[in-house]
């Protein structure tokens, strides 16, 4: 009976062993990421044409500091971005409308525009940021009031589009 | 009385060898996944092969036996004020060597619980990858999360 008692807890020390060998165990690590300054853009300047008159095309250059177009974009320093447009077709004053074309771009890391690289809009740029996260970028154009052209004032939106 | 002894005995030896398996299960957390600098709109991505930035837990445990690997996996990255940025993990982000070494994987997904079989020298390692996905306007700043493994012998 003694010896029974203890085959049974020889046993027992054996399914204990057993139950051992199912271990659990576990770690963590960690995962970082740091995240840079989103790019923010505004619309700083519009572009203005000013006084058009009908069948009198009228230009204004990117270069042109005072009518030219300007968005200012800030963002991650020294890091490339994409620029790219919508571009409107015609101007529109209540159901009239005014085409306009052959838009020019110029972007710089300066807001004199020193440093300023031409490009064209239709195509986008892929321009870097300055190494304060600056970047400035200018819009022209040319209006062509037809001859019958009804007189008014005309907008249109010109969107333009930044990412990393 | 001396046969039931004998059985006594035998069990005590039969009980020998299962408990020398018992070589502890130990895991740790050698490396984390690392995103680096990300910008905002821009998915990075972390390879389980990158030898640099992959996670790795080393294990070592059981010789030969089968093992149950299960992930607990963070959907987002804690950054500055709260903001949160997702992190994905993909059917074959997971990584199991036999042989410890990044060069010589098996990819697991690392969202289902995974049964691998140990070596005979019980010692492997586990790599991991992953997915960050910033925002186009993800707040500025350190991201972190936390990527446990669960190591269960069968």
């Amino acid at each position: 009976m003694r010896i029974t008692k203890l085959s049974l807890a020889v046993a027992a020390l054996v399914l204990t062993g057993t139950t051992i060998q199912a271990q659990t165990n576990n770690a963590s690590i960690t995962a970082t990421a740091s995240v840079q300054t989103p790019i923010n853009v505004v619309g700083a300047q519009q572009l203005n044409f000013g006084n058009v008159f009908p069948g009198v095309n009228k230009t204004v250059n990117a270069t042109d500091l005072t009518n030219g177009g300007r968005f200012d974009v800030s963002g991650q320093a020294s890091t490339p971005v994409t620029l790219s447009f919508t571009l409107p077709a015609t101007l529109s004053s209540g159901g009239n409308t005014m085409p306009i074309v052959s838009y020019t771009g110029v972007h710089a890391p300066l807001v004199t525009q020193v440093g300023g690289v031409a490009f064209s809009p239709a195509a986008g740029a892929t321009p870097t940021l300055s190494a304060i996260g600056a970047l400035f970028v200018w819009v022209g154009a040319q209006v062509q009031p037809a001859t019958n052209q009804v007189a008014g004032v005309y907008t249109g939106s010109i969107v333009m589009t930044v990412v990393y | 009385m001396k046969r039931q002894a004998w059985v006594v005995i035998g069990a005590m030896l039969l009980g020998v060898p299962l408990l020398a398996q018992g070589k502890p299960l130990t895991i740790t957390g050698v490396r984390g996944v690392t995103f680096g600098a990300v910008l905002p709109g821009v998915p990075r991505v972390v390879l389980r092969t990158d030898p640099a930035n992959s996670g790795q837990f080393d294990i070592k445990g059981p010789k030969g036996g089968p093992v149950l690997l299960s992930f607990v996996l963070p959907l987002r990255m804690t950054g500055p004020s709260g903001a949160l940025m997702p992190i994905t993990f993909g059917a074959s982000d997971a990584g199991f060597s036999s042989t410890a070494s990044i060069g010589n994987q098996v990819g697991f997904d690392p969202r289902q619980p995974t049964t691998v079989t140990f070596p005979n020298n019980g010692n492997v390692s586990v790599f991991v990858g992953a997915t960050a996905n910033p925002t186009a306007n993800q707040r500025a700043g350190a991201y972190t999360a936390t990527i446990t493994l669960t190591v269960t012998y069968l």
